[in-house]
Parts: structure tokens; sequence; C-alpha cells
């Protein structure tokens, strides 16, 4: 078969990506081996030489990389969907503001993003260079092959299957799955993109991703250097230069495992900031090994002990990123986390990368293990090194046993493979297991760090030293325990191990301010440590304070006839259904539903809050407003968007979990609407007619009967209803009716409206939300209108201003004459000459009402717009003006009885669409945790100023 | 570093006794008849069967959602979860339930769904007609 000549691509971009993507990966190989020959050969003179073809090596690796990054953007901001990435991640509709996250979104996206902050802090070595550049460079190098490998996309090896060596994000969709579209030369045309997951087109994908990776990415510098200082047998040289790029590291990756976690409080409906998902924890052990190895790294910066330890925590910090990599990547989490990317064929990769590097950090060591110097003195009890020592064990120790939990699914995985037949086990409940080991070591990690402040390194003089230690640490152990007193009266539903913790944590901000004021005496430049360590309690603070105090508001008190007894089971329960307009109070609430409106895609509920005190007198009040953002189509929900009402010690958290299926879904919208049994009813003005609906029961052969009263009050030609907007031209007929049912107290107002357009005719139907009953003006109106209308006989009369004739029994005067009259059948146009006649009606029954029917003049040519009492059937035409006598002919004609009935139809089955079911909760303290969390982030930017300026 | 080692060791210590305890949090995924026979709360994985009814009535009760899933062992059973009807629940294909037996039916507090063409569609999207 001849290849088909395909019309419409654009491979020339993608073609030139392939060429910048092998080239890019050449160059970090090329790096690698001339900055390992740099170091290797470094008291040689060609050292300088193989520096220099380093540098243009890692250029040509930069420029590579960044031009497969400029082209995937060249491709999706132009929607060249013939390419796989560009389909699976952009859509038309997508905005401008999106390309990002769409970029990252992917897993080869995500992989370039990595690389692409490798190629920052590398350039940044590269432009400053210093003692370790070349084998930090040479390291660096090699992480980029390994990254790079995971997107060249070849095929190594011959046969049927060979081996597949990473993923190009640079393919034809043609060349990723087959379909029978490909057969059609201009395919490209036909395409459409799937676009960015609605839940992940928010700012958080914008800017979460990229601080995470430039965390990862940070880790590989504390490593490359541990390295290096081995390398070059320069065991103490590196201790120093590593710290700022150790501080910076923990700073990022913190935030950005910050941000993961406001997004999920914030963005998502996860109801928490943490819940100990396996990505989330193997984001923070990672995190938790790098603390415990810049602690290791200052205590071998001012005592010589530990070097060896701070190897193996940057090393295992590195080690550790890969594997979480490996864990979120390869699909072996299957289904035990919320947020793993599915299976793409790089385990084999992944789990190579993670070997190779854990087996150059073991291989170095065991090198240079014995050459590494260690002081001859064991540390003293009384010093500071050695209880902190202590807390960067308690850390390690901590990251290990979450790692070791998280990595259930690989035991399970490797179990299998050697037993197909073992079933696999799960963590029952994750969050408690996790929590009862943790709680400990924070505790521990909040006295050492508050204790410690007080130590000296290398105590010189215990005794004399010791009376102020005792002192201070006397001081904040008082203070602590006061503080504890008052949280307890705060928060509520403490166990004793909280109690402990609640004190640990407020221990630690009593400590490190009074380390802050007697030892630093305010100097805010050395105060990194003081930082975080206060935030670190204060976050221990806000964690217990919105965990445990946190409060649904939105139980619904009448629901609580409960399936099974049990506290649990009622806690589940919390979700509260709302109708619109109808106030419900729970527990110190009232919430209302007030309205809800759609602007595009999205759709926004507006909830109003009332609080009360115990006497029921409202303290506050507040509107919150969740919303929803349907798909492309209104056939579903793509995302569900909670809001928060915050205050400075607490928030308030609502979200919608649930609408009625026809608003979800506007097909089945339609479905239901075409299945309404709709029944005519023939009604005349101002008489009461009866309509009698029955029911057919679920269970047994028994119908039940509801009578239904429906009285036309009114008919109208300018019709209200929240949904009909007027438009030039229409011809509208509206109804007011009252609507009441044998088994309901109310009377139900209601306003049906049908609309002639043009050739369409739109209807608006009432819906009776109460009755679930819905009430339409049939179209046939317009057709009996018509044939009424034709076959009406007016009579002439003429009328001067302030003169009246008697007509049928009706009595009508002329007020006057009316200049730009107003009439919804009436569009001036320019050069019309329009007059209105206002009349007076009374009837016999002593109704009145005012009409204004239109005369005018366009092009020369008479025309003339009637006006009505449409209840009454009474019709009247301005025929004609006389200016001189200013008498003007008026036609006047009485519909017969029968033309003034008017029939509507009654759906008894239409189902009730005005309510949503709302969750809301309470988070107190959530402050505590965010504030103080992030000052451990800032306190660690600090001291990474402060290392810097010490250089 | 000697009394480092100290206690380094009584950490590996603290360790092998959490380790072992911590295998009480742990649970092979249960089956419905493991549920009736325990009565504790268990996980259950299994497959959501798409034929049979769901019931999510909001009006009725808003943390009432019934649906029926095949376990492990092809039991099909009644599960009840309380709370909402979860976005795309049609699609998931894989379930995880944590939850108690409750008479005939399966009382969950706890679902996570694995619906594996959410993020990432195999099929070619067309251009609708115009």
């Amino acid at each position: 078969m001849e290849p088909i000549q395909y019309i419409g691509e654009h491979l020339l971009p993608g073609q030139l990506g392939q060429f910048a993507l092998f080239a890019g990966f050449t160059g970090s190989l090329l790096a690698a081996f001339a900055w390992f020959m740099a170091v290797q050969r470094r008291e040689r003179p060609e050292a300088a030489t193989w520096n220099k073809i380093g540098q243009w090596s890692f250029g040509i690796h930069s420029v590579g990389i960044l031009s497969v990054i400029g082209v995937i953007f060249y491709l999706m901001i132009n929607k060249y969907y013939e390419y796989q990435y560009v389909q699976a991640h952009v859509s038309d509709d997508l905005p401008m503001k999106y390309i990002f996250s769409a970029f990252w979104e992917g897993q080869e996206g995500s992989f370039l993003l990595w690389m692409f902050w490798h190629i920052v802090l590398g350039l940044i070595l590269v432009f400053r260079p210093g003692r370790f550049t070349a084998p930090v460079m040479s390291m660096l190098s090699l992480v980029q092959v390994f990254i790079g490998s995971m997107i060249l996309g070849v095929y190594i090896g011959l046969g049927d299957d060979p081996f597949k060596l990473g993923s190009n994000p640079l393919l034809l969709l043609r060349d990723t799955v087959q379909a029978p579209i490909f057969s059609n030369a201009n395919y490209v045309s036909l395409l459409q993109g799937t676009g960015l997951n609605p839940l992940l087109q928010n700012y958080w994908m914008t800017i979460h991703p990229p601080t995470l990776f430039l965390g990862f990415a940070s880790t590989t510098l504390p490593f490359c250097f541990a390295a290096a200082g081995l390398w070059l047998k320069d065991y103490q040289g590196w201790v120093k230069a590593v710290l700022p790029w150790a501080l910076f590291s923990g700073a990022i990756l913190g935030l950005g495992i910050l941000m993961g976690g406001a997004w999920a409080y914030e963005a998502l409906t996860f109801g928490g900031y943490w819940a100990w998902d396996p990505v989330e924890n193997m984001s923070l052990v990672p995190w938790l090994i790098l603390v415990a190895g810049v602690h290791a790294n200052l205590i071998a910066k001012n005592t010589r002990h530990g070097i060896r330890s701070t190897y193996v925590y940057y090393a295992l910090t590195f080690v550790m990123i890969l594997y979480s990599t490996f864990l979120t990547r390869s699909g072996v989490l299957g289904d035990t986390s919320v947020h793993a990317f599915t299976e793409m064929g790089l385990e084999t990769q992944l789990l190579a990368f993670i070997v190779a590097f854990a087996a150059i950090a073991a291989i170095q060591l065991g090198l240079h293990y014995a050459r590494i110097p260690v002081p001859e003195k064991e540390e003293a009890t009384g010093s500071r090194e050695f209880w902190m020592f202590i807390g960067t064990l308690i850390l390690l120790f901590s990251g290990l046993i979450i790692t070791g939990s998280t990595s259930l699914p690989v035991y399970n995985k490797i179990r299998q493979f050697f037993d197909p037949a073992y079933l696999g086990s799960v963590i029952t409940d994750p969050i408690p297991h996790y929590n009862k080991y943790q709680i400990w070591i924070a505790v521990f990690i909040s006295m050492f760090s508050g204790t410690a402040q007080f130590l000296r390194y290398r105590e010189p003089n215990w005794a004399k030293h010791a009376g102020g230690f005792w002192k201070h640490s006397g001081i904040s152990l008082a203070v602590a325990l006061l503080l504890t007193l008052l949280a307890s009266s705060w928060i509520k539903g403490y166990s004793w191990q909280y109690s402990v913790l609640m004190f640990a944590g407020l221990f630690t901000v009593a400590s490190n301010l009074d380390y802050l004021v007697f030892f630093l005496r305010g100097n805010l430049k050395k105060a990194g440590s003081v930082v975080s360590h206060v935030g670190f309690g204060l976050m221990i603070v806000g964690i217990l304070a919105s965990g445990l105090n946190q409060r649904i508001i939105s139980t619904n008190p009448f629901m609580m006839d409960g399936l099974i007894e049990g506290a649990e089971e009622d806690s589940a329960r919390r979700n509260l259904l709302l109708f619109k307009g109808v106030p419900m109070k729970v527990k110190d609430y009232t919430i209302t539903f007030v309205r809800d409106s759609i602007d595009n895609l999205t759709r926004t509920y507006e909830v109003n809050y009332k609080r009360h005190d115990d006497s029921g007198a409202v303290v506050e009040e507040f509107n919150l407003s969740p919303n929803i953002l349907y798909n492309k189509d209104f056939s579903a929900i793509a995302a569900y968007n909670p809001a928060t009402k915050r205050y400075l010690d607490k928030d308030i958290f609502t979200h919608i979990p649930a609408l009625p299926k026809v608003e979800q879904d506007i097909n089945y919208r339609r479905e239901r609407e075409d299945s309404l049994n709709y029944r005519p009813v023939a009604l005349m003005p101002d008489l009461p007619t009866v309509f009698v609906d029955t029911v057919k029961l679920d269970d047994a052969d028994t119908f039940l009967t509801r009578t239904y009263t429906l009285e036309l009050q009114d008919v109208t030609r300018k019709p209200l209803h929240e949904d009909y907007s007027p438009q030039a031209g229409d011809l509208a007929i509206g109804a007011t009716l009252a609507v009441r049912r044998s088994d309901d107290d109310s009377t139900y107002i209601v306003n049906p409206v049908v609309v002639l357009r043009g050739d369409f005719i739109y209807a608006y139907p009432h819906q009776i939300n109460e009755l679930n009953a819905k009430i339409r003006i049939p179209e046939s109106i317009f057709e009996s209108y018509f044939v009424q209308e034709e076959n009406l006989n007016f009579e002439n009369y003429t009328l001067k201003p302030g003169q009246e004739i008697a007509v049928e029994g009706f009595r009508l005067r002329l007020d006057g004459f009316q200049r730009d009259p107003v009439h919804p059948a009436y569009t001036p146009e320019d050069g019309d000459i329009a007059v209105g006649a206002k009349l007076y009606v009374q009837s016999a029954t002593g109704d009145n009402t005012t009409l204004e029917p239109v005369f005018f003049i366009r092009g020369n040519r008479p025309f003339n717009i009637k006006d009505e009492w449409t209840t009454k059937g009474l019709s009247v035409r301005f025929a004609s003006l006389d200016p001189q006598t200013e008498s003007m002919q008026l036609m006047v004609a009485r519909m017969p009885e029968a033309g003034r009935e008017l029939s509507v139809e009654l759906a008894t089955n239409s189902l009730r669409s005005d309510y949503i079911v709302l969750e809301a909760k309470e988070f107190p303290g959530i402050n505590y945790f965010w504030a103080g969390s992030l000052m451990m982030m800032i306190g660690l930017g600090l001291s990474m100023t402060d290392r810097m300026r010490q250089k | 570093m000697k009394k480092i080692y100290i206690i380094a060791v009584l950490m590996i210590v603290a360790s092998i006794v959490i380790l072992t305890s911590a295998a009480d949090d742990m649970s092979t995924y249960a089956t419905f008849a493991d549920a009736d026979n325990s009565g504790q709360k268990v996980k259950i994985a299994g497959q959501l069967s798409k034929d049979k009814e769901m019931v999510y009535d909001p009006q009725v009760d808003p943390n009432y959602f019934s649906f029926y899933m095949k376990d492990t062992e092809g039991v099909e059973r009644k599960v009840v979860l309380l709370g909402s009807k979860p976005q795309d629940f049609e699609l998931s294909e894989q379930l995880v339930l944590t939850g108690k037996a409750g008479g005939d039916e399966f009382i969950a507090t706890e679902m996570l769904m694995k619906c594996p063409s959410k993020y990432k569609d195999e099929e070619v999207y067309i251009r609708e007609e115009k």
C-alpha cells in the first residue's frame, strides 16, 4: 500500500525539537564525561581543556533542552493537534493562562521542568566557578543524562519487543495511536484536543509544580557537593560550601510541599491540607532528611563531628527524591493514592536511576570512609552538637517510618512477584496510623530544638554554663506550661498525648524566643534558626487546633436517625440539603441558599450564614460563594470549587458536593423535560378551575388523588420571566395564575410565558418546586389567538379628547394623545411620526384600566398597533388622526367568550431542582499552621542569606 | 560517638517495636464475607456493578448513596456510602471501601475510586461535524 500523503501537518518544528532533544541529551553525556576527566586530571595541564569542553557541552545541553521546551510551547500555543502531547493536554477552549499548566500536566513536561531547574542551577555554578564546580557539574550532568533518557523515546534492541527508552513528547499522534481516522489524508483538520483536566485549571497548578520541582532539583546540589568533597578528598571544605545550597533547598522544597497542602485545602475538596497520601508523604520524607542533613552540616562545620553523617543525609535526601519519583510515576501506588500518575512503562528506567545513584553514593562513601576525619574526643553530653545530632537521628527515623508505611504497595508487588497468590495488605486507616508515631517524633524534636539552643558547641566548661542552661530551660518550661493550660480551655477533645504535644510545641516557641532575646540580643540576621523553630512550634499548635477542633457545621439535625449507632457514622454524615430561600438552622448557624448565577461555564451559588449566640440573637452574618464548573457542553460538572471565610483564629470552609441531577446534566434535563406528562387545562379569566391528578403509589394498587385549583388572573403581552429577555419583534404572551393544591396551604403565583421569535417558538414554563409541578402555555396559543384575531369585528368611532363613549357594556374615554408612545410591539425608526392615544376604560363590573393603541406614519404610509384588555377580550385600534379637528378614529372589537379562554398545560411529575447539597466545616487555628510552617521556610531562607554573607 | 551509638541502637529497637505493632494497622483487602465475620472496620476492594441501580436522592437524605459492588471473590452486595455521590462515579472501575458490615448491606464511611480513563484518554477526539 502506498503511504498516505497527509495534508496540513506541521512537521518541521517537531523535527527541530527532536534534533534539539538529541543534541541536549548528547550534551549532557559529554558534559558529564568532560568534567569527570577535568576532576581526574586536575593536577595536569589538560584539566583546563576538559573544563572548557565541559562548559561548552553543558551549554549545548542547556540550549538543546530549552529549545525542546520552546518547541513544545510553540506547538501547544498553535494547537498543532497532530502532536500527541499537544492533543493530550491542550484544547481550543483552553485559556492562554493555563498553557504552562498544560505543559507540565504530563509526565514528559514535568521531567522537562525538572531538567529546566537543573539547568538554571547548573548555569549559576558555571558562571560562578569555585573549587567544586567541576565535580559538582559532572554529577549534575549525569543526573541530567538519566532524566533526559526518560523523554528520549528511542527503541533499543531488536526483535518483536525492543526496549523502549523513555517517552518522547514530540511524537505525532498517528505514530502513537492506531485509529481509522489516520486513513484520511486530511485528518489534522478533524482533530480535537483533550485539554487540561478542569480540576487543574487554577492558579495553584501554575505555581505549585514549578516550586516543587525547583525544590526537587535543588536537592541534587547538596548531594553533588557531598560527593564532590569526597571525590576531591577535600573532606572539610565542602561542608562549608554546601550549606547555603542545602538551606535554599530546604526552604524551596518545603514551600513546594506547603503549596500542595494549601492547594488541597483551598481549591480541591479534600477538606484538609494533609491526608498522609503516598504522594504527599514521599515529598515530605526527602525534606525531613534534608533538614536532618542541614543540622548535621552545622555540627560538622562547627565541630568537625558528623561529616560522614552529613554526607549520608544529603545522599539519602537525593535518593529519596528519586524513590519518590519512582513511586509517583511508575504506577506502583495504584489505588492507594489519589494523585499518582498512571503507568507509562518507565518503571525499569526509574528503578535504574535510583540504583545508579544509590550505588554511586555508597561506593564513594565506602572508598573514603576511613579517611574522613573524626575528632578523637566524643561529643560531651552537655554540648549542643550531641543533642542536635540526636535530633537529626529522630528526623531520619521519622522519614524512614513514613517511607516504610508508604512503601507497602511496593512490598506487596515484590511478594506478589514470588507468590502470585499473595493478596497484598493495606493500611486500614492511614491518618491515625501515621499520626500515632509522628506525634512522639514531633514531641522529641520540639523539646530538643528548644533546649539545644541554650547549649554551646564543643561545651568547654559545662559546670559554669549549667546554671544558665537550667535557668532558661526552667523559664521556658514554666511559660510553656502556662500557655498549655490556656490553650486547653480553647481546644477541646484533648487526649493526654495531644496535651504533651501541645506543651512541647509551646516549649519550642517559648525557649526560642528566650534565646532570641537573651542570647542573640535580638539580632534578627542571626535569627534564622529561631524563626524556623518558633515556626515549627506554632505549626504544631495549628495542627492540633485545626485537627482536633475541626467541626462539621452542616450536620442536619433532622437527619440524625442514623443507620447504625456510633459516633463515627454520624461524623461521616456531613452534608446538608438546602432549598433555595429556605433557612436551615444547624448548630449555631442558620444557613440559607440565597441565589445562584451562571457566567459562561461557572455557576456560583450564594450561601448566607448567620451565626447566633445561645440566646438565638444573630452575632454575625456573611455570604460565601462556592461554585461549580460545567464541562464544555453542560453534560457534567467538571469541578466543584469550595469557598472559605477566613478569620484570624479560624476558617469556615464550605463546598457543594452534590446538586440535583437535572442541574448537573443538560441532556438528562432535556430527557426529563420530554418525559413530563403535560395535561391541558382550559381556563377562563377570574374563574377558578379544578384539575384532578391521580398518582399511583409505588407499593400497591392504590392511587392518591390530588386536586389542583387554577385561577387565571391576567394575560399580558409584556410578560416577565427570569429566563426570558425580550427582543425587538418578539410576540410574547404571558399568563398570571394562582395555583393551589388540596394538600398544601399555600397559593402559588406562577407566570409561564411563551414567545414567538421569527419562526421559532420558545416556551418558558414555570416550575412550582414545592409542588413538583410545572406549568406552561402551549404553542397552540398562537394559532388560536391569530384565528380569533382575524375574525374580530371592529367598529369605528370618532373621539375627541375628553369625550366618552359606551361600547358593549364598556365605557371608553379619550384622555389625550401621547407623542413618542411606548408599546411592546412598536419599535421607533427615524422619520416615524407616531402618536399614542390614552384611553381610560371601565367595564360593567367597575374594573378599569388604561389602554394605549399606537398610530404612526412611516414612509408616507399609515400604520396602527392595537392594544387590548386581554382578560376582558376588548381590543382597540387607533385607525387615524385628524389634526384639524383633533379627533381620532377608534376601532373597537370584543372577542366572544370562547375566544377569551386560555389553555395552559400542567405537569405534576416534574423534579425539584431548587436545592443544593452543602458541606460546611470549621477549622479553628488553621492560620497557626500556615504562619508556623511558612516561618520555618523563611527561617531557612534567612539562614541561607546569612551563610552566603559569611563566605 | 559511643553515646550516640547507644541512642541509635535504642532507635532501632524502637523501630522494630513500632513495625511489629504497626502490623495491627494493616490488613489485606477484605471481602464481604470477612466483613460479616469480623464485624470490624475493614477495607474492601472490588468492581462497581454498573448494571445495578445506584440511588442518590439528596431530597430524601443527602448522606445516603447506595450502589452494588462485587468483591474480589465475586460476591455482589449492596453498599451504602454515608455521603454524597462522588463526581464521575459511573466511570470508576476499581473501588476501595472502608467500612463495616451492617445487616445485608455494607456501610462505607470512605471510598477511593480509580478511574483509569480520567487522566489519560486513548481515544482520539474528533471535531463534531458542523
